[in-house]
């Protein structure tokens, strides 16, 4: 993915830069804000990723002239204020995702991951990986072919992780999407629903579909 | 101000609001007394003229129908007695034949003038008083060419006149040295609260910042004003010892584990030979940092809560549906460490708030009582409808229980009870749960579930 990096700090930015590299990424960096208009509003980026306190221009201000530039790229905020009014005046400002300083590189590669995905032209009522078959409508669930029952937390789960098929989906954003909870609780309550689940559509069948990635999040892929 | 000299008391008095606002009034007063006198003075003085014109036209016709029917003698015999019997005040007659001799009267003779007039006579010799002289009169040419006068005494009119002035002035004058001396008293009394309130400020600049303004009980605006100031002062005393204790929290607290975090590192830098030793040495750093990382954003998260900053976000949140959904998250961790989570949440029950302090709020409270009870343990959560407007957040288990005693400390930051000092969590659950439930108006009380802990948010 085509990445524009606009962070003032330069070890932070360099760690970033270089950890996006080094799993495949083309990524451009800058260090100001008004550097980082000119940038977002010339070729378009598969992802911006913007911190909030940026010299001669703030990230806040940034993406919003941006937006109204007509830049379209999704864009992930790096901000230290982590209060909600903070994050509710970032996504207001046109910026579609947040991650809150200090954070685990793991974490934001999972979030341009799926900032960066392109969103599939019709709009799907059936999801597969596998033998694992989501129907939306029906709220059923089968794998070969075999009916299996899921608890509502349960299904919003499986269903957010379908979606993203193949891509690192981590603790915090299962958190966000499936319980709106923009903390962190004590409570590995994500890992205890995550085992139940999979003891429900991987149990009893050869090759699992939804594998833990160590000191990242998880992920369902068929496999190979 | 009592130590103040008399003539600065007396400048600042007449400077102070509320003797201008005196004076604007007594200016105001002055004005439209003046037009009132106006009025009074000109209505009544036209009333009495007429009233006089009146009468000096009646007594001029009833002689002039006595000359027709008994010619200038007869005229002149009735003037004469009517002089010499004055029935209603000091009238004057003058009869004057046509070649202008006066055949009687007590008035010298004139060029006849027909209608009202006014004039004076020659002053008699006892009286000093000029206007006393002056008369109106009512003149009439006889149809035989004597003319005829018939006057009175114009003084009653200027008697009233110059009483209706007298009474003006006096009533004028008392109303601006009332007005002047009432601007005087208020102004003093008004400087003096405001003094009062500026020594308090003083002192509290000073350094005494539990210094507070008396209130008078008198409930008006200064009061209200002081009270809101007050208020203020309670709320900024709240802030800066919260400040000064998260400053003590942080020193004494954050150093345990910086300490630990600096042993490992050392610990790898001495005895660490193989790469996997030194990572697990730095997994376990990380793991220290992290813990100090929460600590340190939960610690902002309270005072900037507590800070009331969070206002803003505030919308309505339906509560019953909030507490079904943090309820059900931790059904299966609470299952996984053996214990019971039992929900009971009543039915459309709204709050306005912030969801996700509100969502944390009760999740601490979960964790908290999944934490700090065996296994085995049921947990109860539950949301009741009390009344129209009030609901209860109850928070129950059947653990072990907080003593009575320590019941009142548990919500301060990083307080431990002594049992719990080895288990994980950094002390400062409880103080947010409080922090929050604060934020949102709602009382929090701590009692016992015999056996266990019963936490009770109250709206």
């Amino acid at each position: 993915m085509k990445i524009l990096l606009i962070e003032d700090d330069k070890q932070t930015a360099d760690y970033i830069a270089k950890g996006l590299r080094q799993h495949g990424h083309v990524v451009d960096q800058v260090d100001n804000g008004r550097d980082g208009l000119y940038m977002a509003t010339g070729d378009p980026y598969d992802v911006m990723v913007v911190d909030r306190n940026l010299p001669r221009m703030d990230g806040l201000s940034m993406v919003k002239a941006a937006r109204q530039a007509g830049a379209r790229s999704p864009a992930l905020f790096l901000t230290t204020m982590g209060g909600v009014d903070d994050r509710v005046a970032g996504l207001e400002a046109g910026a579609d995702d947040y991650l809150v300083k200090p954070f685990a590189f793991a974490e934001l590669l999972a979030r341009i991951s799926a900032l960066g995905r392109r969103p599939p032209l019709v709009a799907q009522t059936k999801l597969q990986v596998g033998g694992l078959e989501v129907d939306l409508l029906s709220r059923a669930v089968t794998r070969d072919g075999k009916r299996i029952e899921l608890l509502a937390q349960e299904f919003r789960i499986l269903e957010y992780l379908m979606r993203h098929a193949g891509e690192i989906v981590t603790r915090t954003m299962l958190l966000e999407k499936v319980w709106d909870f923009h903390f962190d609780p004590k409570t590995n309550i994500v890992e205890t629903h995550i085992s139940r689940l999979r003891s429900k559509i991987d149990k009893g069948f050869d090759k699992p579909l939804l594998h833990t990635v160590r000191g990242a999040g998880y992920v369902i892929r068929a496999a190979e | 101000m009592s130590s103040a000299p008399p003539n600065r008391i007396f400048r600042r008095i007449l400077r102070s609001a509320s003797f201008r606002l005196g004076l604007i009034y007594a200016a105001l007063f002055v004005v439209s007394a003046c037009v009132l006198f106006a009025t009074v003075f000109v209505t009544a003085t036209a009333a009495m003229q007429s009233d006089m014109q009146a009468v000096l036209r009646t007594e001029a016709f009833q002689l002039a129908e006595i000359h027709r029917r008994l010619g200038l003698i007869g005229l002149a015999e009735q003037i004469t007695r009517r002089m010499n019997f004055r029935t209603r005040g000091p009238i004057y007659y003058l009869l004057q034949a046509p070649n202008r001799e006066v055949v009687v009267g007590n008035l010298p003779g004139m060029p006849p003038v027909e209608g009202v007039i006014d004039f004076r006579r020659p002053p008699d010799s006892d009286e000093t008083d000029a206007n006393r002289s002056r008369l109106l009169g009512f003149g009439l040419v006889l149809p035989d060419g004597s003319f005829l006068l018939v006057a009175q005494d114009a003084s009653r009119l200027i008697d009233m006149q110059s009483a209706i002035v007298r009474a003006f002035v006096w009533a004028g004058g008392l109303t601006l040295i009332l007005a002047v001396g009432g601007g005087l008293l208020l102004g003093r009394n008004f400087l003096r609260r405001i003094d009062t309130i500026g020594r308090t400020t003083r002192a509290i600049m000073e350094g005494d910042l539990s210094a507070r303004i008396p209130a008078r009980g008198t409930n008006d605006e200064i009061d209200q004003l002081v009270a809101s100031l007050n208020a203020m002062l309670d709320r900024i005393q709240n802030l800066m010892e919260g400040l000064r204790q998260v400053t003590g929290d942080i020193a004494h607290d954050l150093r345990t584990p910086l300490g630990r975090l600096r042993q490992r590192l050392e610990e790898a830098r001495e005895h660490a030979t193989t790469t996997g030793e030194y990572a697990a040495a730095t997994e376990a750093a990380i793991g220290e940092a992290d813990t100090l990382l929460e600590t340190f954003s939960a610690l902002l998260r309270i005072a900037q809560i507590e800070a009331g900053a969070q206002k803003s976000a505030f919308s309505e949140v339906d509560l019953s549906g909030l507490l079904r959904s943090v309820g059900e998250a931790y059904l299966p961790a609470a299952e996984d460490v053996r214990h019971t989570l039992e929900l009971e949440v009543d039915d459309g029950i709204g709050i306005t708030g912030d969801r996700q302090l509100l969502a944390q709020m009760v999740s601490n409270l979960i964790e908290n009582a999944l934490n700090h009870t065996p296994a085995g343990s049921t947990v109860r959560l539950s949301l009741v409808r009390k009344t129209a407007t009030h609901f209860e957040i109850e928070v129950a288990d059947n653990g072990p229980g907080i003593p009575e005693a320590e019941r009142g400390r548990v919500f301060d930051r990083f307080y431990r009870l002594d049992r719990s000092r080895t288990t994980a969590g950094s002390g400062l659950g409880l103080a947010l749960v409080k922090a929050i439930a604060t934020l949102h108006g709602l009382t929090i009380q701590l009692g016992d579930a015999g056996p266990g802990l019963r936490v009770t948010i109250s709206s």
